[in-house]
């Protein structure tokens, strides 16, 4: 059975624009000017109980309306969804007990007070028992490492301090299904990389469910096999990242930087056999040769170029999902 | 039952937080009895010019402004939503609201519950006590019952008018002006409606039932026989204003927009 089913979900947001001048402002008085946005446009989504999903998109893309959604927070315009078998914003109360939020942007936690006096109050919102309490926080906050934080209000914790706090907050009724939104947002590297150790040891362990927004493509990379990829409200891929990488990467890429002026025809016969693309860099006399093939057919390449024409600077790179991803926005899926 | 014992968790926490800063809240309470004294003293300084308003004697006035008190610290201890825009919507607190599985407007009403307006009950009562023993009231048998519906209709009135104006917040989220001004209106109805014209009277009455929460009820307890029909009509129109708040707060739920991002 799957966790998350989606079909055909759109959301329409009308955004009402204002007239020029005071004639205008009378006039919106009694007719507005709107236009409809839609911020969701029928996707459909399918997730099975265990996935770690990646979900990505540029601001604005849709990315946190879809969340809202699925989360019971806000109505869908149009489509069917279905999360743990409910209806989200029709059996809310219901629901949210078999789910986990986190909001990067916004505490779950009261400002004022200490942790465990939040937690106190969320285990009884979320009807959890001491004992299942026990069980299961003890080794929460034994694996985020937040014991120490405990009796410390939530106001004078530091960002990385509150995030772990964030995240084990979401997890007191221990729910099958988890919902990030930019859970590493201005995070250092080591918290970052305890959070993700973290995620995945409570996905190895109880099956949770993860769907992840994310601006950190490590984040994902370290995390999910599947990513959506999501472009004006609609998705654009959905698959495997390492699917995305194999058909994006464009072989090696070969950065040149010569010591003089060098004619791309000049550089075209030294291609010889290979499939190599050729297009000047952003630096004074920088090329970068894009090669299909294997490390021999780069290492003959640079052989024969180096011997020709003296360089100052040269390395080879692979491209990474960053890239990827950019060119992916940039230019559209239709390549590879 | 369920919400009975979150009631009670937050409320504990809640006095647990205020007691480590008994400064604010001693201050608190003073202000608050200070700015029940200069409504007294407005009064006083009415009938200063004047032995009756209407028919209506000094003590009269006074008992009815005591007794508003009551269902009013009730109000304000509970129903802190005249910021509900600004905080939940703006800043988009009710996403969070809406991810717990309590309902939204109950969340809302025990996070922001201020339990030190509560000292207004002991204030009105006491300005009850002294009104009444002025006016030789006596005491029956059943009075505390019935002041104990009165002022639970009253204080309903009170939240079902407040929550039906931060409703209009789901579907606009442009900042009114309409709350403080609400709080205006609602100190009309501690004054006897007859003294006021025939339109701020149905008003009072029927589209800002402010009345009921001050001078019907009062009505009773001072034995004003041709104003009974009003004075139980309390309880009624407080079901009733509360139930079309939270009819139109579920509604509003449903338009909300979410803050952007």
């Amino acid at each position: 059975m799957n966790v998350v089913e989606v079909e055909g979900l759109r959301k329409e947001f009308k955004s009402y624009s204002s007239r020029s001048g005071l004639a205008g402002a009378f006039r919106d008085l009694f007719t507005r000017n709107y236009q409809v946005l839609r911020a969701v446009n029928d996707i459909s989504l399918h997730i099975k109980k265990g996935e770690m999903v990646g979900y990505i998109g540029e601001n604005g893309a849709g990315k946190s309306t879809t969340i809202k959604m699925l989360t019971g927070i806000l109505t869908p315009t149009a489509g069917r969804i279905l999360v743990n078998g409910m209806n989200p914003h029709k059996e809310r109360e219901k629901f949210v007990r078999t789910i986990g939020v986190v909001f990067g942007q916004r505490s779950q936690l009261w400002w004022d007070i200490a942790v465990q006096e939040s937690f106190r109050l969320l285990k009884k919102v979320y009807k959890v028992s001491d004992d299942a309490y026990e069980a299961h926080m003890g080794e929460v906050i034994a694996t985020l490492d937040i014991g120490p934080l405990l009796d410390k209000p939530v106001r004078k914790l530091s960002l990385g301090q509150r995030m772990r706090c964030e995240l084990a907050a979401a997890l007191i009724h221990n729910p099958p299904l988890l919902f990030l939104d930019e859970p590493t947002i201005g995070l250092d590297v080591l918290v970052k990389m305890k959070i993700r150790e973290f995620l995945k040891e409570i996905n190895r362990k109880y099956q949770t469910t993860i769907l992840l927004t994310t601006h950190d493509l490590a984040d994902i990379e370290a995390l999910c096999e599947r990513v959506v990829l999501l472009d004006e409200g609609k998705i654009i891929y959905d698959g495997r990242l390492d699917q995305l990488q194999k058909n994006w990467v464009e072989g090696k890429q070969i950065h040149f930087e010569f010591h003089h002026p060098v004619e791309r025809h000049a550089l075209i016969e030294l291609s010889g056999g290979a499939d190599v693309k050729w297009r000047q860099g952003e630096r004074c006399n920088e090329w970068i040769a894009g090669i299909e093939g294997d490390e021999e057919a780069v290492s003959q390449l640079m052989s024969r170029v180096i011997q020709q024409h003296p360089i100052s600077d040269v390395k080879v790179n692979q491209a990474s999902t960053e890239e990827i991803i950019r060119n992916i926005y940039e230019e559209g899926l239709t390549h590879g | 039952m369920f919400y009975v014992s979150i009631f009670f968790q937050y409320a504990a926490q809640y006095l647990k937080t205020r007691l480590t800063y008994r400064a604010d809240l001693v201050v608190e309470i003073l202000s608050d009895l200070l700015f029940q004294a200069v409504n007294l003293i407005f009064i006083l300084v009415v009938f200063g010019h004047t032995t009756t308003l209407h028919g209506w004697s000094r003590e009269e006035i006074i008992f009815i402004y005591g007794f508003f008190l009551v269902p009013y610290a009730i109000f304000t201890a509970f129903f802190n939503i005249w910021d509900f825009n600004d905080r939940y919507i703006v800043k988009g607190e009710m996403d969070r609201v809406l991810t717990r599985p309590v309902h939204s407007l109950l969340q809302i009403v025990i996070e922001r519950m201020e339990l030190e307006s509560l000292f207004g009950v002991i204030t009105g009562m006491a300005i009850m006590f002294y009104a009444g023993s002025r006016l030789g009231l006596e005491i029956h048998w059943y009075d505390p019952l019935v002041l104990l519906i009165m002022v639970i209709g009253g204080a309903l009135i009170y939240a079902g008018i407040f929550i039906t104006l931060a409703s209009i917040s789901f579907w606009s989220d442009s900042k009114t002006d309409l709350m403080p001004m609400m709080y205006n209106i609602g100190n009309y109805g501690r004054y006897p409606v007859d003294i006021y014209n025939r339109l701020i009277r149905f008003t009072l009455t029927w589209i800002l039932p402010f009345a009921f929460v001050g001078v019907y009820p009062s009505a009773f307890f001072l034995g004003r026989t041709d104003w009974y029909v009003y004075a139980f009509l309390t309880p009624v129109m407080g079901l009733l204003f509360l139930t079309i708040a939270v009819v139109l707060w579920n509604q509003g739920v449903k338009h909300y927009r979410g803050a952007g991002n």
